[in-house]
């Protein structure tokens, strides 16, 4: 092998009992963009850290550049060209561009006086280096996830890093902005810069890397050139499970519709939407972000009423205007950032899986029923194979497929017979959302009405039994899943 | 740490137990206990010497024991103690009203003759001694401040806060006073009545802003001991000296320069000594079993013409107030 | 004519301009009502009334800037000025000042270390920790030196703290007033903090530190170093404060700083410091407790009557801090509106 840049070599790391690397080896040539990937709890942030000096190694050693190390300082792998761009991107809200930029720089060279001046030169020097201009003066605090982003790279960049480790840089970002950030990642690539990128979107990996890594359980299970891989290899290193292709077709569909739009406006958001929903099936709502499909989900919930049309459900007119509403026809709504909509985070699974339906569980005196509250939980628990020890851990203990069942769960719990899913797998692993697909499946044949408003494009293919397109607002085809694919769909959101 | 921790708690709480303790003495007819809120606070030093002279004429014995510091549970113990010890009255100062009563209940039970000073509202006692009545004290400040005055002039009155109630009683019965004996000196109608917070630095404050508002003022008269001292201050800075006066409450040494210098000509107060020689001498009154009726002579200078609190059968009110200035200043001790 | 427009812009983002507009109209009311604000005696008043609340200032802005609040600062003060005077006075010191401040800074020093032990090293909580430490340092007060009032005190701090820099003298009035040679301590310790934040690593480490601590100590902070050497500064500057207290009234009170911490901290966030840590500016903290001060010693030349003062200083407090907070706030959400459509473009 020539002169790698990165090398673990047989890396061991456990935490009281729990093993989170196993015989970890994979290396890095200089230059190369990597990626690492995993589910949640796979040893990816373990493995970061001990590449960066936080954690020392139980077994096996690390080596960069041709040098061996035992264990590495943070210091040492600073000095090394290791740079960690972390996921809040350690910056400094309260104070300047200027000054996050050219801290570590004045740090590093022992300086104790501030010189503004220099400090300037420093930070329009590290901007430089990845072509962004950014208002120096102003408070990071005030800046877009993107530009705090810029501003930790370029702050790497400047304490000549030879490799960049990026924890999940693309969480919070928009669709442009990802675009921005692999342009830059392929800048550094020229300067012989090498980029390991942690993520576990699928798509990301394809797009970026020209090696990858995944790790499963703390172990490495594959490693190798990004063009040996494919959607379904991917899927099962990921999971270590095969999934047969399960597409959803609808059953026992009832003859009349349970949910009817008709003519169905809201002024700058969409206009003129007629569809109808019946039992057993499942339909699919797709377009671009700006197509209005997110606001016609929420119209459907009663978040923001319509103002044009009628919405029917058992073909009676009915009236929108609040959630409440919507809860009283029998209409659940699963959100699309669960995190801020739809749980309690901080409240145990079991609070958060009986709270809309606290009414049903409350003695005439309004005492709670304690009894019937755990049979209902235990039975969700259950039902949905939420992964938890106990129910009454936060709910924040989980990771994000067991919290959108949570979410599932809070809302079967009030047994709706329509259930409006927005989003219904974002940033959930893969695992995950194939049982949700399983379970959304289930709910179908058992005779509720879904609708799934998704741009996951083999996610709406693959689970629904019709598709309708929105495009500026309007609806502007239905499509069967049999006979479409997704450069069909894309045709007409675009 | 643990074992530590307690240990110093332990240590804490009976250290001044253990001080408290000790010292008793011999019986020679009766004998009769002081025990004032604390044995370091100068006045109650002051309070010793009074009691010390006192046996010292009579040959009774008669003695002043107290805590290390001022704590309301510390009193109530050596209280306890002294009942045990079979005294023949015990004359108290209290620091805390509530902890002493049941306390003096279980002394009079005994058989001991219970006498207090500046605890009017305490009923577990034989006779409760006030040095002054509120009203004779706020006219007594008057009197002061109109001398330095001149007998005219604006004024006004400062009070530690609006809800303290001595001190409002005294302001209200000097302004009376006031309005009775000098006609020529006049309430300062847009302030008549200001807060000082027991602070001197605020009274110095509230002082300067007054002189500075009101250019006519010419006295202000204070009740709290911070009072006077602080109003003194700012009249020597802004120049004042002569044309503004103040008097109240004060302590003599502390303020020995003040009134030497001539910024402030007297000050007033009551002699912790008198009235501890007072209280003996009402419970030696008591033990000879002579009955008690107004006006009551002890025989102590102030304490010759005491006079029961209106409506009250237990407390008696004399004219014990004295007045400091540059000739008597260093006669106390404090 | 760009540039002005960018000032402005800028100085219409911070909270200084408010609260010195606030200030402003505070003192034209007090004129009004009185005539007597923009006397030159008035002003050395004020002036001399800032020195001990402005100290105390400074030192709870470094700390709440550290993202920490400190509570104990007038128990240090009070311990540390008492325990000088108290022993001067046993050893009869007939020498100048210096010997009272020096001793003070250093036992300042001592109990600033240890808060900061506490809060920096041991990472406990600094309302808790303060609390506690001003439980401590009054308790050693009143148990170990047996605390009362000390109306002498040495000759040294007498004299300096009735010299004065020049005398203000009223020419309507014949009201005069002394400006305290104190002043010039305090004017140094501004200059000194100023300083320290603006030019100094440590000063940038303590903004840095209230912002993120994590991102602080990634960066190459030596987080524990700074918050520790942190609170002894501030143990200095307080205990400073507290022998000046005493020089400037003549005598040792060994409890009449105490509660003062209340209105401090209130001054220092009325002037824009986030009390959440990692921003404000000394200009703006000091703006802030000039308006608590003026208040707290103007209530009489307003006319407000004495059973309203504390009702009128709550109001001042809460409208001060309302009027700018609501600016910053207003300036902010512009601001991000404008990012906003500026991405949707």
């Amino acid at each position: 092998m020539s002169e790698s840049l990165l090398e673990t070599v047989g890396i061991y790391k456990s935490f009281v009992g729990v093993q989170a690397l196993k015989n970890v080896s994979f290396s890095m040539q200089p230059g190369e963009i990597h990626c690492l990937a995993g589910e949640n709890g796979s040893g990816k942030s373990t493995l970061i850290k001990v590449i960066s000096g936080v954690y020392t190694p139980d077994a096996g050693h690390i080596e960069f550049q041709g040098k061996q190390y035992k264990k590495i300082s943070p210091i040492d792998a600073i000095n090394n060209g290791i740079q960690v761009i972390y996921q809040d991107f350690s910056v400094f809200p309260n104070l300047t561009v200027m000054e996050n930029l050219a801290f570590n720089n004045e740090l590093a060279e022992g300086r104790r006086l501030v010189n503004w001046k220099r400090m300037k030169s420093i930070a329009e020097e590290a901007l430089s280096k990845i072509n962004v201009s950014i208002d120096l003066d102003a408070y990071v605090g005030t800046l877009s996830v993107a530009e705090k982003q810029m501003i930790a790279i370029s702050r790497a960049l400047m304490q000549d890093a030879r490799l960049i480790i990026m924890d999940e840089p693309t969480t919070a970002l928009t669709k442009k902005e990802v675009t921005n950030l692999f342009e830059i990642i392929t800048q550094l690539k020229a300067q012989g810069i090498a980029t390991l990128f942690v993520s576990h979107k699928l798509n990301e990996v394809f797009e970026i890397s020209e090696r990858f890594t995944i790790l499963r359980s703390g172990e490495v299970v594959a490693s190798g050139a990004t063009s040996d891989l494919d959607d379904r290899k991917f899927s099962f290193y990921m999971t270590g499970r095969e999934f047969e292709k399960r597409n959803f077709k609808a059953e026992n569909v009832s003859k009349n519709p349970i949910f009817r739009a008709e003519k169905a406006g809201l002024s700058n958001h969409f206009s003129d939407i007629s569809f109808s929903l019946r039992q057993g099936e499942i339909i699919g709502i797709t377009g671009l972000l700006d197509s209005g499909r997110t606001e016609l989900a929420l119209s459907m919930f009663g978040v923001r009423p319509i103002d044009k049309g009628t919405f029917f459900v058992d073909e009676k007119p009915v009236s929108i205007r609040s959630p409440r509403d919507a809860i009283n026809y029998d209409i659940g709504y699963v959100p699309e950032d669960r995190l801020s909509e739809g749980l309690f985070l901080s409240q145990s699974i079991a609070d958060n899986i009986v709270i809309s339906k606290i009414d049903q569980l409350t003695k005439k005196a309004g005492v709670l029923d304690k009894e019937q509250r755990s049979k209902e939980v235990a039975r969700w628990v259950e039902n949905l194979a939420i992964a938890t020890p106990d129910a009454n851990n936060a709910s924040q203990t989980l990771s994000g497929g067991n919290q959108q069942r949570i979410v599932l769960a809070k809302w079967l719990a009030c047994n709706p017979r329509i259930l409006v899913m927005n989003g219904p797998t974002v940033g959930v692993d893969i695992g995950s959302k194939h049982d949700i697909h399983g379970i959304l499946h289930d709910l179908a044949k058992n005779g509720i009405g879904i609708i799934i408003f998704s741009d996951d494009l083999p996610e709406v293919i693959e689970n629904c039994s019709r598709i309708l397109v929105m495009k500026n607002g309007t609806i502007v085809t239905e499509l069967s899943p049999e006979n479409t694919d997704e450069k069909m769909i894309l045709s007409y959101m675009l | 740490m643990k074992k530590i921790l307690a240990f110093a708690l332990i240590v804490l709480l009976l250290g001044p137990t253990l001080f408290a303790a000790g010292q008793a003495e011999k019986k020679t007819g009766y004998e009769i206990v002081v025990v004032p809120k604390d044995a370091s606070n100068p006045w109650f030093v002051r309070m010793k010497v009074g009691v010390d002279e006192y046996a010292k004429e009579t040959g009774l014995n008669v003695y002043q024991r107290g805590t290390a510091q001022i704590d309301a549970t510390l009193q109530a113990q050596l209280v306890q103690d002294l009942i045990a010890q079979g005294v023949d009255a015990i004359c108290v100062v209290p620091v805390d009203l509530e902890s002493l009563e049941p306390v003096l209940g279980q002394a009079r039970d005994a058989g001991i003759v219970v006498i207090a000073h500046e605890g009017a509202d305490l009923e577990n006692v034989d006779y409760d001694i006030e040095a002054f009545s509120n009203a004779g004290y706020g006219a007594f400040i008057m009197d002061n401040l109109a001398e330095a005055m001149g007998g005219e002039g604006l004024y006004t009155t400062m009070v530690a806060s609006l809800t303290n109630g001595s001190h409002n009683e005294w302001a209200n019965a000097g302004v009376a006073h006031q309005k009775a004996t000098y006609p020529k000196m006049k309430l300062l109608e847009q302030e008549p009545r200001v807060e000082s917070n027991d602070n001197g630095d605020v009274a110095y404050n509230v002082a300067k802003e007054l002189f500075k508002k009101y250019p006519n003022l010419k006295g202000v008269m204070g009740t709290s001991s911070y009072d006077a001292p602080g109003v003194a201050r700012a009249i020597q800075e802004l120049g004042l000296v002569d044309k503004a006066f103040t008097s109240g409450t004060g302590m003599p040494l502390d303020n020995a320069e003040l009134l030497e210098s001539g910024v402030v000509k007297s000050l007033t107060l009551w002699d912790p000594a008198l009235a501890g020689k007072a209280m003996i001498s009402l419970a030696v009154k008591v033990l000879d079993g002579e009955e008690i009726t107004e006006p009551v002579d002890l025989g102590v200078e102030g304490y010759t013409n005491m006079m029961f609190r209106k409506g009250s059968s237990t407390v008696l009110e004399g004219e014990g107030w004295i007045v400091i200035n540059a000739d008597n200043v260093y006669d106390f001790g404090f | 004519m760009d540039t002005t427009r960018t000032l402005l812009k800028k100085l219409s983002r911070r909270n200084e301009p408010y609260i010195f507009l606030v200030l402003l109209a505070l003192c034209l009311l007090i004129e009004f009502r009185s005539g007597q604000f923009f006397s030159s005696n008035n002003l050395v008043d004020i002036a001399s009334a800032l020195i001990v609340p402005g100290l105390f200032a400074i030192g709870t802005f470094l700390v709440i800037i550290s993202g920490g609040i400190d509570v104990s600062f007038p128990a240090l003060a009070s311990l540390s000025m008492y325990a000088t005077t108290k022993y001067l006075l046993d050893i009869n010191y007939q020498g100048g000042v210096w010997a009272a401040i020096l001793m003070a800074l250093v036992i300042g020093a001592l109990l600033g270390a240890f808060n900061g032990l506490f809060i920096g090293y041991f990472k406990l909580p600094a309302l808790i920790v303060t609390l506690g430490s001003s439980s401590v340092f009054k308790g050693i007060m009143q148990g170990a030196l047996n605390s009362k009032q000390l109306t002498i005190i040495p000759s040294g701090m007498r004299n300096w703290g009735t010299s004065a820099i020049f005398t203000a003298r009223n020419p309507v009035s014949g009201l005069t007033s002394r400006m305290p040679v104190a002043f010039i301590a305090f004017v140094i310790v501004l200059l000194f903090v100023f300083f320290i934040l603006k030019y100094t690593m440590f000063g940038r480490g303590i903004y840095a530190i209230g912002g993120s601590e994590v991102s602080a100590h990634r960066a190459g902070f030596n987080v524990v170093r700074t918050k520790v050497v942190m609170y002894i500064m501030v143990g200095m500057i307080a205990s400073l404060a507290g022998v000046i207290r005493a020089c400037m009234m003549q005598q040792a009170h060994p409890t009449n700083m105490l509660g003062m911490e209340m209105n401090i901290i209130a001054g220092v966030v009325l002037g824009g410091t986030a009390i959440t840590g990692g921003r404000g500016t000394l200009l703006g903290c000091m703006l802030g407790t000039l308006l608590i001060v003026i208040v707290e010693n103007s209530m009489i030349l307003l006319g407000i009557p004495t059973s309203y003062r504390s009702v009128f200083t709550g109001a001042m407090i809460i409208i001060g801090t309302g009027i700018s907070a609501y600016q910053v706030m207003h300036m902010n959400k512009t601001h991000s509106k404008r990012t906003k459509s500026k991405e949707a473009a």
